[in-house]
């Protein structure tokens, strides 16, 4: 009896080992395993494997060979469709082609347009288009596409299409011949370049002509005709989007046989992935997991800046928010350093304004800089009248408790970030309520109603320098400019910037703006994260100084070693 | 006669159920904060927001909406997709295959080592089996799936390179080739129904072990495995046939996860995003579709049921 009552317990002490070995195994000895199993993929899986080239090693590019990329979700094949988000977007540049594309130095460099010019008063712009570009189909491509994607999609208010916000100005686009279109505009923009390069790409008139767009689902969800260097082969919904080499791309035949978007919400299968050699590049946004990946041989990690910043909204409509002493402190409480070190694995730079440092050119490094500084945080608030006077912990004013609710939607590391910096404020006596909402919900509650106290997310933007949707005062309210901060002498140079089409002169305007922003903090600027893109070792020819998604409108470039 | 009445009766009662969850859905998910996610987004401006809202016909009221859509859900048409445009219909076509795969496989697997542990371990109760048996369904409660699964990737895929991580292979693959994709999500999603079929098969084994007509059975002199396989398993599989009706809407939308991790196209995945995007039509179509399976599953079940137990029949 005694035996019998014992072997229970050595069966769970067994199958306790059994399950750390497999938890250690699995973690340890990735670095001596991975290659191992990307030199024997087993039948199905690792397209890489199928990459049978040039045997001999080579130093150029070879041609043969295919990769996969991971997508969280089913995409939308029409970049202007209002549900095209990330997913898409990665697939559409690569289908499709815009006018510009983003240079591999950022500025905008030809891409359909081989080349563009202003008119004296900057209200017309002129773009002259390449003349040897062929839809997928056959098609010619010409002006008319240009002026249908415009007028009848872009422009099309009624459609509601995604991104017109940067084309508000844009009155018509006229086809003045079958290689040229005019921009017409009702005031100058000196970043039309720069916008026509961000997911604005051109969608073929002889399909769309007649239909309504956005329910032409032949089109935006099984066979797509585009002008990109990869063309629609099989599109499995919830699995995979298989695009071939478009063998008359007009910057010639790419490189790479084949390109695999793979549907898998999971980032933690991404990693997994990445480690089998089944996936061969994508930007990893949850920098924890990086450390399984940094280890592994066949993995490269390449960080790089793009346009982009963090930011803690303070509703302007508060009272409490709009004494630039308060915001001040609140700035200094929050070690924006210690969040870059522990939540993005130290992948991203403090911001002090908006312009990101990946446009290298407008980036001022020389603004007013707020250190983390808790005591001198706690003096700014006793200046402004905030003083702990009845020892609850809580700083109050007129008896009034500074007390407010913070507000974060459930996204990415947004809530670990959120904690961090509701634990800060509490530091100097803010009595800051910490709240998570769904994405959905909050942007209705937050954004659309503009029903808040205080919030935390990012802009993303193309890479130009005008940041007047996000600061000027036309656009508080239901615009972009979420804090709802107004300053006439903001309004004069965000007005200044997006006008004047010489880099010197622009150049000087976003100097004196990024220094206004520094000092005056209309949102609270937090940093410039750094996107880390996951690459296989093998695939080589990204550009150097692009990140993931710019560097797709290069797809053609990239190649498979071996 | 009887039988039809019975059958008539479980049809009317089928019906008034879709309709009450028809209600209720509706209702809950357009009174949800939030809207469709092509109106959700940061970079939407206000304009784009409200022309929009109109496309989509979201200005009327929402018991409008209702009426609007039960008038063309009677006629067999679930409306289009929010977010795609396409038919309800195709979208939920596209994954229903791959979720109804995932179900039965597990459900085989499921009722096939779980009655056999269940039986097993009953028979040797409070031996080392039971004990390992009853720690492995512990676990199998316990082990969060989304880590299992890693951790399964992480063994077969990325360090034995055995079986395939994701997906559910190339269109044109072979029984063989597709099956090693089936292997893993089939085990994990297991772990969640095992237990419950370990369970309730013990348990019920055990009473029907202690009641007099085993002890008859043994008093007359049957052989042990007489007893306990002809007698006592008929009887105890009663409750466990139940049991399988309250797994099948747990496979249907509880394997969000699973698929999530192994990169599966089934509708678990479907359902979260519509529901996230606020894709009301398609919220709805997966409803009805689900609600439907249920009922008709259920159904079955009672079938089963009287036919293994003619007293439910007479009742």
């Amino acid at each position: 009896m005694g035996t019998k009552r014992k072997l229970p317990a050595m069966l769970g002490v067994l199958v306790l080992l059994l399950t750390i070995a497999l938890v250690s195994c699995g973690g340890n000895s990735t670095k001596t395993e991975t290659p191992t199993t990307s030199e024997a993929p087993s039948a199905s899986q690792a397209p890489s494997a199928s990459a049978a080239v040039a045997t001999t090693k080579s130093d150029g590019p070879v041609k043969g060979g295919e990769i996969a990329i991971p997508i969280v979700a089913d995409p939308i094949f029409n970049p202007w469709h209002p549900n095209a988000f990330a997913e898409s977007n990665v697939i559409n540049r690569v289908l499709f082609s815009g006018l510009t594309k983003p240079g591999k130095d950022l500025a905008p460099a030809p891409d359909l347009a081989a080349s563009w010019e202003t008119s004296e008063d900057g209200l017309d712009w002129t773009f002259h288009l390449r003349d040897d570009v062929k839809w997928h189909d056959g098609e010619a491509f010409t002006s008319a596409d240009v002026a249908y994607t415009f007028n009848e999609i872009a422009l099309n208010r009624e459609l509601g299409a995604n991104n017109v916000s940067y084309f508000k100005n844009v009155k018509s686009v006229e086809a003045t011949d079958d290689y040229t279109v005019v921009f017409h505009l009702t005031s100058p923009v000196a970043a039309l370049p720069a916008y026509l390069s961000f997911n604005t790409e051109i969608l073929p008139e002889h399909i769309f002509k007649g239909q309504d767009p956005w329910n032409l689902v032949s089109f935006n969800k099984e066979m797509p005709i585009g002008t990109g260097a990869y063309k629609m082969e099989k599109y499995i919904s919830g699995q995979s989007v298989r695009l071939v080499a478009n063998p008359d791309y007009y910057d010639g035949a790419p490189n790479l046989d084949a390109v695999e978007y793979r549907v898998l919400p999971d980032v933690n299968t991404h990693v997994a992935q990445a480690l089998s050699g089944e996936l061969s590049v994508f930007t990893l946004d949850d920098q924890a997991a990086l450390a399984r990946l940094e280890k592994s041989d066949e993995i490269k990690i390449i960080p790089q800046y793009t346009p982009r910043f963090f930011w803690v909204a303070l509703n302007q409509e508060n009272p409490l928010f709009t004494d630039l002493r308060v915001r001040q402190a609140m700035l200094m409480a929050i070690n924006r350093q210690y969040i870059i070190d522990t939540v993005l694995n130290g992948y991203g730079e403090v911001a002090d304004a908006g312009i990101s440092p990946a446009l290298a050119y407008y980036f001022n490094p020389n603004v007013k800089h707020y250190d983390y500084d808790v005591e001198g945080a706690k003096a700014l608030l006793a200046e402004a009248g905030w003083t702990d006077t009845d020892k609850d912990g809580i700083v109050d004013k007129d008896g009034k408790p500074f007390s407010f609710l913070f507000e974060v939607g459930i996204q990415g590391n947004l809530v670990r970030i959120g904690q961090i910096i509701q634990q800060e404020l509490r530091q100097i006596g803010l009595d800051v309520k910490f709240e998570t909402l769904e994405w959905n919900a909050m942007i209705q509650k937050d954004v659309i109603r503009r029903d808040y106290d205080m919030m935390l997310n990012w802009w993303r933007y193309p890479a130009d320098p005008d940041l007047k949707p996000y600061l000027h005062s036309s656009t508080a309210g239901t615009g972009y400019n979420i804090p709802g901060y107004k300053d006439p002498e903001l309004d004069a140079l965000l007005d200044a910037g997006s006008t004047t089409a010489d880099p010197a002169k622009r150049q000087a305007v976003y100097y004196k703006l990024q220094e206004y922003m520094a000092e005056n903090l209309p949102y609270l600027f937090l940093w410039y994260p750094m996107e880390t893109e996951v690459a296989n070792v093998h695939l080589k020819g990204l550009p150097e100084h692009l990140g993931f998604g710019d560097s797709l409108h290069y797809i053609d470039e990239w190649w498979l070693e071996q | 006669m009887n039988n039809s009445r019975f059958i008539l009766s479980r049809l009317w009662q089928s019906i008034i159920l879709v309709f009450i969850v028809t209600v209720i859905t509706f209702f809950l998910i357009n009174m949800a904060p939030g809207g469709p996610a092509s109106i959700m987004r940061m970079d939407t401006t206000q304009e784009a927001r409200d022309a929009l809202t109109v496309r989509l016909g979201l200005d009327k009221p929402v018991p409008v909406r209702y009426a609007l859509w039960l008038g063309s859900a009677i006629t067999g048409d679930l409306g289009e997709s929010l977010a795609t445009g396409q038919p309800v219909i195709q979208r939920i076509g596209e994954r229903l295959p791959y979720t109804i795969e995932l179900a039965i496989l597990t459900l085989i697997v499921s009722v096939l080592l779980g009655g056999v542990l269940g039986i097993l371990s009953a028979i040797r109760r409070g031996t080392w089996f039971d004990h390992g048996v009853n720690l492995f369904t512990v676990l199998g409660l316990s082990v969060p799936v989304f880590w299992l699964g890693i951790m399964l990737i992480l063994l077969f895929s990325v360090e034995l390179g055995w079986l395939p991580s994701s997906g559910t292979g190339k269109a044109n693959a072979t029984f063989f080739q597709h099956i090693r994709y089936v292997i893993m999500p089939v085990f994990v999603l297991s772990t969640t129904t095992l237990p419950t079929l370990v369970r309730f098969t013990r348990s019920s084994m055990l009473e029907v072990l202690s009641q007099s007509f085993v002890r008859t059975a043994r008093a007359s002199g049957l052989k042990e495995s007489v007893v306990v396989y002809w007698h006592a398993l008929r009887n105890a599989l009663i409750p466990v046939i139940s049991i399988i009706g309250v797994l099948i809407p747990r496979l249907l939308s509880g394997a969000v996860i699973t698929e999530a991790v192994f990169g599966w196209p089934g509708m678990g995945r479907l359902v979260l995003e519509a529901a996230q995007g606020r894709d009301y039509p398609l919220v709805m179509g997966v409803t009805v579709v689900t609600t439907g399976i249920v009922v008709v599953s259920n159904f079955l079940v009672d079938i089963a049921y009287s036919w293994v137990d003619p007293r439910i029949r007479n009742r």
